[in-house]
């Protein structure tokens, strides 16, 4: 899937679009969006930094344990994230998948092992504002409007010279044109965490980061930001690890779901999902779905025994 | 359940009726009556007692004429002691907002100045106060230091800690930009530290009257000032003059703070403190 053309990567564009997602055409405005940005465009986007396209994102015996804890976070980790690829981390909480996040994302030292973004080091990829972090809360900056906040990327490190979308694009593409001037108490937890999502689009990132983004809002409103996540990165592709304790989510949104276990937080297994893309609401809810999220349940179930404490265990 | 709604009777319909919001206007009954009320018991007292004891509290109607015969006398009094007051608290909770800016920035001044901030404070102003005097003479100098000391250590433990209280998600955010410490500093910390900041101002502004009035009473037959002239009419038992400064203590208090609220309302409308609960 990672495709390593020879004449360069494949351009997001050229995959089929969805034409049905949440069962409606393509709105106008994302099409219009299409058009504006044309191909050209789209190359100086993605291709920027030489050497920089292909590559992965790989971990490897990746060791952390907090100060005074008796067991590792996170004990001889390997993960490899090819490029433009969508990888889920899910496992039991404690299992340090936020953490790794964090690792990779350079927030957070390690003790051993190493972390490696496309050939570069976590600091060196913000550095270049070429790392996207989607939180768990919106983390929006309260007295800035929503389109200020959209914007925030750009007048932070303006060192860095990395050329960005419009707010005003990037809010149109996340369904909040409307909203562009109003401030973030005055929306909802969704339309917050849409906004964090546009944010984080802006730069174009090399990698996506994304701490379980979905995890504070209800249902519907879930499902409704997986299938827009999707199609923003459908168009906007860049590699994402996106952590979440949802089955469903994971699968919806992944190419891959890397299953961990706790104590000490590992990787249990990798399971690829062989779901369509690009996906809409039919697939899925499709029956195929379903039978992947109980091969993922029982995945999880093993990975929970495996690092379950022993008062986990007792049987009911 | 809903069946049986129609054939109710008016009484069990009634809560389905919406309801207005409970936004009282200023000039209904429900605001204005209950401290009116008060107002109207507590000045009926105070006159029984002014009438019994003449010594004690002067007469309402003095204290108003007073204020009336001499308006300019109790003007430039009010105008000294808010000069004094204003002046203290520009110095006091400015040079505290940059000490907490410098603070949080380099770990080694915090850990130097902190004690002697929390001596400063926990040392009774007034006591230093004659020796301020004798310091600086009887002229604004050691009214306007002591404004400035009596207003400075609210600023500098509320900014240090809204300094401090950013969520750690934004951190995040800012830190994956590779964002510099300055901007850290401007975009995120000082905005975040406002309403802590506007919450001491709130506390402080009220504390500089403190200040300067007490700064007045020990640096008496100075300058002026309704400090100065509550101690000196006060000896001489001119009781109407006593409270007539008491009242202009008073309305430049409630003026302080209103200056303070309209300021919050202007730069905290995004903060969970100014929307009005629905």
């Amino acid at each position: 899937m990672a495709s390593r053309n020879p004449r360069g990567p494949p351009l997001p564009h050229f995959r089929p679009l969805s034409n049905d997602i949440l069962g409606t055409p393509v709105p106008s405005s994302s099409t219009l969006e299409g058009k504006t940005r044309g191909q050209t465009s789209s190359r100086t986007a993605f291709d920027r930094p030489p050497g920089m396209t292909g590559g992965h994102i790989e971990v490897h015996g990746l060791t952390k344990t907090y100060e005074g804890a008796s067991r590792a976070a996170l004990e001889s980790v390997d993960l490899t994230v090819p490029h433009r690829r969508f990888v889920s981390l899910i496992g039991p909480s404690g299992c340090g998948k936020s953490t790794l996040l964090r690792v990779i994302a350079g927030l957070e030292s390690f003790d051993s092992g190493e972390v490696n973004l496309f050939g570069a080091t976590p600091r060196e990829l913000c550095r270049r504002k070429a790392l996207g972090l989607v939180p768990q809360t919106p983390a929006l900056l309260p007295w800035l409007t929503v389109r200020q906040n959209v914007a925030l990327p750009t007048r932070i490190n303006r060192r860095a010279r990395r050329s960005a979308e419009s707010p005003d694009t990037l809010l149109r593409s996340v369904g909040l044109e409307d909203a562009a001037n109003r401030y973030p108490h005055e929306l909802s937890g969704g339309m917050l965490q849409r906004v964090a999502i546009a944010r984080a689009f802006g730069l174009r990132p090399d990698v996506l980061l994304m701490d379980e983004p979905f995890s504070a809002l209800d249902e519907f409103t879930r499902e409704a930001l997986q299938l827009q996540l999707l199609e923003l990165w459908q168009r906007r592709a860049t590699t994402v690890v996106f952590v979440t304790h949802s089955v469903h989510e994971a699968i919806t949104l992944s190419d891959e779901i890397v299953v961990m276990s706790a104590r000490p937080g590992r990787v249990h297994r990798v399971l690829p999902v062989d779901l369509p893309r690009p996906r809409d609401r039919q697939v899925v809810t499709g029956p195929h779905m379903y039978a992947l999220e109980s091969d993922v349940r029982v995945c999880l179930q093993s990975a929970w025994e495996a690092g379950a404490a022993p008062d986990d265990l007792i049987p009911l | 359940m809903a069946a049986p709604a129609p054939t109710r009777d008016g009484a069990s319909v009634r809560p389905a009726v919406p309801r207005r919001p409970r936004r009282s206007l200023p000039l209904h009954p429900r605001v204005w009556l209950p401290t009116t009320v008060l107002v109207v018991i507590l000045g009926v007292a105070w006159s029984v007692i002014a009438d019994a004891h003449p010594y004690i509290l002067p007469r309402l109607s003095e204290v108003g004429w007073t204020l009336v015969d001499e308006p300019l006398l109790f003007l430039e009094n009010t105008w000294s002691t808010l000069q004094i007051a204003l002046t203290g608290v520009a110095s006091g909770a400015g040079s505290a907002f940059l000490l907490a800016l410098l603070m949080s920035e380099i770990s080694m001044v915090r850990r130097a100045l902190m004690p002697l901030a929390v001596v400063l404070n926990v040392t009774p102003v007034i006591a230093i106060t004659p020796a301020l005097v004798v310091a600086f003479g009887f002229g604004m100098t050691p009214k306007v230091v002591v404004t400035a000391i009596i207003t400075f250590f609210p600023v500098l433990i509320n900014v240090t800690t809204g300094l401090r209280s950013i969520p750690t998600p934004v951190l995040h955010v800012f830190e994956t930009l590779h964002a510099s410490r300055t901007e850290v500093l401007f975009r995120l910390r000082i905005p975040s530290s406002l309403p802590y900041t506007l919450a001491a101002l709130r506390v402080v502004f009220p504390l500089s009257v403190v200040g300067a009035v007490v700064a007045e009473f020990v640096a008496a037959g100075s300058s002026g000032g309704l400090g100065t002239m509550i101690r000196n009419s006060a000896a001489t038992a001119r009781l109407d003059h006593v409270y007539a400064a008491i009242a202009c203590l008073a309305a430049m208090g409630v003026l302080l703070l209103v200056l303070v609220t309209v300021v919050e309302r202007r730069l905290l409308f995004w903060h969970e403190s100014q929307q009005t609960p629905s």
